[in-house]
């Protein structure tokens, strides 16, 4: 059969390497052929959702953040300072949270899809037009941030004016100083070119921005025991093909922007500098409880025992 | 505009109000509904709603637009859902504004090779450019039905307003279903009177202006 | 499959059906033919609604607003006065001015659709007035307003330089050079267009006129103040820009100048959502039949026949501008450039052409197939906004649209007209 598939971003950038290999895996190992649809093909993120939903496509790559529209436990993502920035604790938690591999799966089964995975895409950094080391280098920064309660939250914690703007209009917006910051992981910085419209990239270390994989759960249920596995190994590979992706990516990244843009500063906050960043986490949690669902407490929880754990080992 | 004897049409009241206005502004006070009676009264009822909502959806998206420039510099807090709004108003706007265009006769068409057409010709070509247009529309009338009813089930928020999704897509059948109702009236009326009609009020003939006849 | 959709979507174009028909036709085919049946119509629903929602496309309505009210009051006659009052007794002078004016306002809107209202909207009646025939006056409305994709900002390049991982500065830049060439083209066109119909020139204005019409249009001077201070001096996004036009409007036809009252207000505002929802309609039912041709993958399985692997860098750079002009005749522009680029870039990469340029191009027929029949969306807006016939909007294009394809020619065989003011600005 032909499986589709479609995703939030372009072909080479981080969802677009993923269902790459995804792709790759399953060919080799069954009949079945794998068409994708990078972002914009078949619409918007909120569209290719439905259209997995109802069947349409058999995959479907989104991200918790737009998510939480459906299922709003999803928005825990977005709490900062929640996700370590510790790389290798970061990817044990991804491969063995009790969160992401039982508390979630039920949730997404609830809104017709299965879940295969979540993985991290990269450290998420701001861009600004001017440095900062402090939440007071940015009072009165109009910040462009996804349209999400908990991100609005988080930079109103911080300091900011944040400012909700389609993302169309964010390159020209920095242009003519309608805003005066963003935030993307590196690789997306990168390709999106919002270095060429901004001087300072941060590293605050609140968040590594996280995708998830699902399939159609009425299409995943029929599929025979073997096909399953077929599905099952090629999202393991993937994952850890994209784990490996990213050691480096991120740094390379930033290579390219320093090269392209020497002018531009990087600079990684330190533990001092990102205390009274971190000081500002436990408000936007509460924001999290109060709009984040029934399971909100225990996903929460839940994370936190992950996240623990994932330290310990 | 001087109409060959080929469309001379009767010269009833409304034939005159759609001539007169076709370059200029719908005097909805002037319009006559295609259907019977009470459904007349029902009918001519909908039109004023469509063309207040049409009125007021542009002026609030303007509002709505200002308004968030003006959060933002003097108040410094954008407004969150001031895009959503504005999402939710052009889909009022265009499924309001669909039916009217139909009452009005006032759709995108090319015309060139049908108004070449002889005069029973075109009165069968209308006949059925309106009932597959009808058809077309009852069918998405249909669909989004469906679609809307998924949504609904689905329990989508929109992020900023927090109000379900599919609040602001009810227009979307509604418009479908009232544009169909004006695409099938306009066939009926086509097969009942002797004239050609764009629309159950609008004769068929654009406004040829002097400089095409030449 | 894609015979009988193009095939049928052509006839029932031509037979006169209202516009939207053969969009939806074609998108229906697609749908009953891919999912077997009309089980997954609720997408095509979906795919409507998502052409009509994003929030860029705001502008539109809102500087057919501010047009709107402008032209009904004085504003509008008060900025051409002035502009007559420079140029009047040159020959061709009010098209070019016109021609300028769409350039300047698309330079800033980055929107053809709000350019052919905003610029086309009081111009038009005052070209008839002057003696220009309606097709050229439309024509030269439509095709000018595409050079608002060329000049920066323009979401066309935008979208191009995200996909593609080209810089979006140096293609801003490299814009410029091929939409100020565009202007100039149809500048010589409507000066020998002037001269060979006779259309008349003005009495030459005494400096003392002028004067008086430099005091008449002070206040409406604050329009070109709002869209270009505000929008270059970072306070307005267009689309707010856009909204700001509609209520500095408002204050001076109501209040300063008292042409306005509440009754045509309302009347103005009811006429924009109309002429909003038969064009957005379309826009709509656009992008449900993009999806058919997306998710059947129609475009590569036709570049993939084609053999461009085998081709040198004119032959890659000459298909580029074909897939991408005939795209645009029938699918939303940026939806052509979100399914081509990815297609094209191994092989613009091979040959080793310049993204840059190869971004420019792109744009350019892009442009110029938003403006191209059948289904080009700046003819449905002039359509709707001007309410004259299909065949009278288009019938001047023909010139036009040779001009913007010998550009198209020229950029390809001496790419310095575009890359010239990049290697300036980056030194490279
Ligand atoms: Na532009
Ligand atoms: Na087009």
């Amino acid at each position: 059969d032909t499986w589709r598939y479609a995703f939030e971003e372009a072909l080479e950038e981080v969802q677009g390497k993923f269902a790459q290999k995804f792709k790759e895996e399953v060919e080799a190992n069954s009949d079945h052929e794998v068409q994708l649809f990078p972002f914009g093909t078949l619409g918007e993120s909120a569209d290719i959702m439905e259209q997995a939903q109802s069947g349409i496509l058999q995959f479907v790559d989104q991200s918790p953040g737009f998510t939480g529209a459906l299922i709003p436990e999803a928005q825990v993502f977005f709490v900062p300072y929640l996700l370590p920035a510790d790389r290798d604790q970061l990817f044990s938690f991804f491969r063995n949270s009790k969160a992401i591999h039982e508390l979630f799966p039920p949730l997404y089964a609830e809104q017709g899809l299965e879940l295969l995975t979540m993985f991290p895409e990269g450290e998420v950094m701001m861009t600004t037009t001017e440095a900062v080391a402090s939440p007071a280098d940015l009072n009165e920064v109009k910040f462009r941030v996804m349209t999400n309660p908990l991100l609005v939250e988080s930079y109103r914690a911080f300091g900011a004016t944040p400012t909700p703007l389609p993302w169309g209009e964010v390159y020209g917006a920095l242009q003519t100083g309608i805003i005066q910051g963003q935030e993307n992981p590196a690789f997306f910085i990168e390709s999106t070119k919002m270095y060429e419209v901004t001087d300072h990239i941060t590293r605050p270390g609140h968040n590594n921005f996280t995708t998830a994989v699902m399939a159609n759960k009425d299409f995943y249920d029929g599929l025979s025991d073997e096909e399953k596995q077929v599905v099952q190994n090629a999202i393991d590979t993937a994952f850890e093909f994209i784990i490996e992706y990213q050691t480096g990516l991120t740094e390379e990244s930033l290579t390219k922007i320093q090269e392209a843009k020497p002018e531009m500063t990087i600079t990684t906050l330190t533990d001092e500098q990102r205390a009274p960043f971190m000081a500002t986490a436990e408000s936007v949690e509460q924001e999290f409880l109060k709009i984040g669902g029934d399971q909100a407490q225990a996903i929460l929880d839940q994370m936190k025992a992950d996240l623990a754990a994932a330290a310990g080992g | 505009m001087t109409l060959d004897d080929k469309h001379a049409p009767n010269p009833g009241p409304d034939v005159i109000t759609a001539a007169v206005d076709v370059d200029d502004d719908i005097d909805d006070s002037r319009y006559v509904s295609g259907l019977p009676g009470l459904l007349g009264v029902i009918d001519a009822g909908i039109a004023r709603i469509e063309a207040v909502l049409l009125a007021v959806g542009v002026l609030l998206m303007a509002l709505n637009t200002m308004a968030n420039v003006v959060g933002r510099y003097l108040l410094g807090e954008s407004i969150f859902f001031s895009e959503e709004l504005n999402q939710a108003l052009i889909i009022l706007i265009t499924f309001a504004g669909i039916s009217y265009a139909a009452r009005h006769g006032r759709h995108i068409r090319m015309s060139a090779f049908f108004d070449a057409m002889s005069f029973h010709l075109r009165k069968t070509m209308m006949v059925v450019i309106a009932a597959v247009t009808a058809a077309a529309m009852f069918l998405l009338t249909w669909y989004s039905l469906d679609y809307l009813l998924a949504q609904a089930s689905r329990g989508r928020l929109l992020p900023a307003l927090q109000i379900p999704q599919w609040w602001i897509i009810i227009w979307v059948p509604l418009g479908f279903f009232l544009t169909g109702l004006q695409y099938a009236l306009t066939a009926i009326k086509n097969l009942i009177d002797k004239d050609i009609w764009l629309s159950t009020s609008t004769l068929e003939g654009y406004d040829d202006s002097a400089e095409e006849e030449i | 499959m894609t015979l009988a959709i193009f095939g049928t979507m052509i006839v029932l174009l031509l037979l006169g059906f209202p516009m939207m028909i053969p969009l939806i036709a074609g998108s229906l085919i697609g749908f009953v033919a891919l999912f077997g049946g009309f089980g997954q119509l609720d997408t095509m629903v979906q795919q409507i609604l998502g052409g009509i929602r994003p929030a860029s496309l705001i502008a539109v309505p809102m500087f057919i607003f501010a047009a709107d009210i402008m032209t009904r009051g004085q504003s509008a006659n008060r900025l051409i006065d002035l502009v007559m009052a420079f140029v009047g007794h040159l020959k061709g002078g009010l098209a070019i001015s016109t021609a300028g004016a769409c350039t300047m306002f698309g330079a800033v809107s980055g929107s053809t659709q709000a350019t052919v209202v905003a610029v086309g909207g009081p111009l038009r009646p005052r070209m008839l007035k002057a003696g220009y025939n309606d097709s050229f006056v439309l024509a030269l409305i439509v095709n000018a307003s595409d050079i608002a994709f060329l000049i920066p900002p323009s979401i066309g390049m935008i979208i191009y330089g995200v996909v593609s991982g080209t810089s979006i500065s140096e293609l801003f830049i490299a814009g410029i050079g091929p939409g100020l060439l565009i202007l100039l083209f149809f500048s010589i066109y409507s000066y020998i267009y002037a001269v060979r119909n006779h259309v008349p020139v003005e009495p030459k204005a005494t400096w003392a006129e002028r004067g008086q019409a430099v005091k008449r249009a002070l206040w409406p001077l604050g329009f070109p103040a709002i869209i270009i201070g505000g929008i270059y001096g970072g306070i307005f996004s267009p689309t707010e820009a856009a909204a700001a036009c509609v209520l500095y409007a408002l204050f001076l036809e109501m209040i300063v100048f008292r042409e306005m009252n509440f009754r045509q207000l309302y009347a103005t505002a009811k006429s924009t959502g109309l002429i909003t929802a038969v064009v957005f309609i379309l826009v709509g039912a656009g992008q449900a039949f993009s999806y058919v041709i997306s998710f059947a993958q129609i475009p590569q399985q036709i570049l993939g026949g084609i053999g461009i692997d085998e081709m040198g860098q004119y032959g890659v750079l000459f298909t580029i501008s074909i897939a991408f002009f005939v795209g645009c005749m029938f699918v939303d522009p940026i939806v052509v450039i979100l399914i081509f680029v990815p297609i094209f870039a191994p092989v613009v990469q091979s040959v080793g052409l310049d993204p840059v340029l190869v971004g420019t191009i792109i744009t350019l027929q892009v442009a110029i197939g938003s403006a191209t029949p059948p289904f080009g969306c700046d003819i449905f807006t002039a359509i709707a906004v001007f309410k004259r016939p299909y065949i009278e909007v288009v019938k001047g294009t023909p010139p036009f649209v040779f001009m913007l394809l010998a550009v198209a020619v020229l950029l390809i065989f001496f790419p310095q007209i575009a890359l010239f003011l990049r290697d300036l600005a980056f030194a490279k």
